[in-house]
């Protein structure tokens, strides 16, 4: 392409200043709105996924009464406790399809010094673990032995000084990576330690702890290569009598249910912006295509196809809708990250910064709906052009 | 070169039907310098504007170099205009957000690019006495500037054919004899020329003179003593292959 063809285009953007602006304000619009959707969504969705791999589980069982209190400690890490009989842990372990299962006890602490609020507490079974095992083996060197604890990444403190909760010291000894989940602001500890400060905590605590002997919270499962998630989950259900599974899709279901209002919101702007801006697109470049018709007969009577300069007038609105999009693009993901814990907050939802080749996905499916509106809304002023006879409108009507 | 025959266009306003070509006939030979005279609304450019496509004729042919026009799609017809067709308007016709040099380019931008457009159309530029002006905008210029750029950017893809409308029309006496006379020095390089005009002093550089008259066209005159290629400028070097 001619380097004249892009100076014809600049040339032409730069002369109708005010005009411009309004258009690439409302590209601004419609790029921000669906690439703030899209980023939510897949923020929310790779969240979850870093908090269920970090869990280790396919399936994670806990009383049927407390399904929403399990739901919201991977989701949010809203302190909570719960208890079930430990007894079902054996019949879970014998269910086809079951190929690991590890109990787990969940505390909800009192105020500690290193956090505005409290935290929850998630005590392992060393022995049949599968959250915290993988990460050590991943970290050699670091053991979770006696009153030692491993630390969300929103729990401040160091490795190597200690924490106290319920009057009992523990020695932080890692700190897990940034999921997004509620397992950032969750602590791990040992069953038999969580014992301990339990049975101290009368003496040492505002408040005394209670964990009886014998109950967990809930127990994670993991199924044997080929299983179905859905159909073992049914199973434990079916044969340990009040119990309730907690599987992916059923998170995702749930934080989809929290997202649903901002998303509505969201898509609805997004979808208002777009109605609205075609036809104020149109009129725009309606309103340019009538004062260009001149310059345009002009073109044709020096030769240019109608091709041309359908392509010219297509390639000014493109570019307004590149500037539009980057500028709305980088806008949205700028304030989505500046604000983001205010956002998982007030949404209640699990969020990360999505990885960079879906940050790139998202801000190009932005780019390209922007292209298409843009298309959409050049092509009748470009008929509307097209359709006059070039001479007549040089000469003005003249004859 | 450009044979028109039975050219007829009437426009439609309500009830009223308004003839402004009657069934012209016009065959322009090469290096010809045609002149067609008349009043305003006589229809010499509607005439102009069907003999390059650039209005659709209601009846009647038009063929140039032995092909039809109008029975050409529009990337043809559109390349025949690039190509073979210079065009000066009675109103420069310059676009006003580029520069002088651009405005020249302009026409290339419809045939492949080639490497030495830019060096020609400074070139031209010399040759109309505007290259210091090159990089400046319409605006800034004269009448007679303007006129001149609009010449050099007719003749930058080496056309065939020059039609003119009314390119006196706003000009007052000296530039329009400067314009005439660089109309004269191109047809004397063997350059085809159809320009109309409401002025008869101009006659005297055409070698055939038409009248045109609520639509008519009539021949008047026949003149033998122009291009006969007397003069070299170097203007027409840019012939396309």
């Amino acid at each position: 392409m001619n380097s004249l063809f892009f100076r014809l285009i600049r040339s032409s953007l730069a002369n109708r200043p005010y005009r411009n602006i309004a258009t690439v304000f409302v590209f601004a619009l419609i790029a921000a709105t669906l690439f703030s959707t899209q980023f939510l969504m897949k923020g929310a969705e790779q969240s979850l996924d870093a908090g269920i791999s970090r869990m280790g589980a396919d399936i994670l069982v806990v009383p049927e009464e407390s399904s929403m209190a399990g739901q919201s400690i991977i989701l949010t890490g809203q302190p909570t406790s719960f208890f079930f009989d430990n007894s079902g842990f054996e019949s879970i372990s014998r269910i086809p399809g079951v190929a690991k299962a590890s109990s787990q006890v969940y505390i909800a602490t009192l105020f500690a010094s290193c956090c505005a609020a409290p935290v929850q507490m998630i005590a392992i079974d060393a022995k049949n673990d599968f959250t915290i095992t993988p990460w050590l083996q991943e970290n050699p060197g670091v053991k979770l032995g006696k009153d030692d604890i491993i630390i969300g990444s929103n729990v401040i403190q160091n490795v190597g000084k200690d924490l106290m909760f319920f009057g009992h010291n523990f020695h932080v000894v890692g700190i897990l990576d940034r999921t997004g989940t509620g397992v950032d602001n969750s602590v791990f500890t040992r069953i038999e330690d969580a014992h301990v400060m339990a049975e101290e905590s009368g003496t040492r605590a505002v408040r005394k702890l209670t964990i009886p002997y014998g109950m967990v919270s809930a127990v994670l499962v993991k199924v044997e290569p080929g299983s179905s998630p859905q159909v073992v989950a049914a199973d434990i259900e079916e044969h340990v009598q009040g119990t309730k599974t907690i599987l992916r899709e059923g998170l995702l279901h749930a934080v989809h249910g929290q997202l649903v209002a901002t998303l509505q919101l969201l898509y609805g702007s997004f979808l208002a912006v777009a109605i609205v801006s075609i036809p104020l697109l149109g009129t725009i470049s309606a309103m340019v295509a009538n004062e260009r018709k001149e310059e345009v007969s002009i073109f044709r009577a020096l030769g240019a196809t109608r091709g041309f300069v359908v392509f010219l007038m297509l390639a000014e609105t493109c570019a307004l809708a590149i500037i539009g999009s980057i500028i709305g693009i980088t806008t949205a993901a700028g304030v989505l990250v500046i604000y983001q814990d205010y956002i998982t907050h007030s949404l209640n939802i699990p969020f990360v910064i999505p990885s960079g080749v879906a940050i790139l996905a998202d801000g190009t499916g932005a780019l390209v709906l922007a292209l298409g509106i843009a298309g959409i809304a050049t092509l009748y002023p470009a008929y509307l052009t097209m359709r006059a006879e070039p001479y007549e409108v040089i000469r003005g009507g003249e004859s | 070169m450009i044979q028109a025959t039975g050219l007829t266009k009437v426009y439609k306003t309500g009830k009223s039907e308004v003839r402004a070509v009657d069934g012209a006939d016009l065959d322009v030979n090469p290096r010809e310098f045609i002149l067609i005279l008349g009043r305003s609304g006589s229809g010499k450019s509607t005439l102009l504007g069907m003999l390059a496509g650039l209005i659709r004729p209601s009846s009647g042919t038009v063929r140039f170099k032995g092909r039809d026009i109008g029975s050409l799609p529009d990337p043809a017809i559109s390349e025949l205009r690039a190509r073979e067709i210079g065009f000066v308007f009675q109103f420069s016709g310059l676009i006003p957000t580029v520069t002088v040099l651009d405005n020249v380019l302009l026409p290339t931008l419809f045939i492949p690019a080639r490497p030495e457009a830019r060096s020609y159309a400074l070139d031209l530029l010399e040759r109309m006495d505007l290259a210091d002006r090159a990089g400046a905008y319409p605006r800034t210029l004269s009448s007679g500037e303007m006129k001149r750029v609009a010449i050099a950017r007719a003749l930058i893809n080496g056309p065939s054919l020059l039609i003119a409308d009314e390119p006196t029309g706003d000009l007052d006496a000296y530039t329009e004899y400067e314009i005439m006379d660089l109309f004269r020095q191109l047809n004397n390089e063997g350059m085809t020329i159809v320009m109309v005009t409401h002025n008869p002093d101009l006659e005297q550089y055409a070698t055939r003179i038409f009248g045109m008259d609520r639509g008519r066209l009539v021949e008047r005159s026949h003149v033998e003593h122009a291009g006969q290629g007397v003069m070299e400028t170097g203007l027409l070097r840019y012939r396309m292959p």
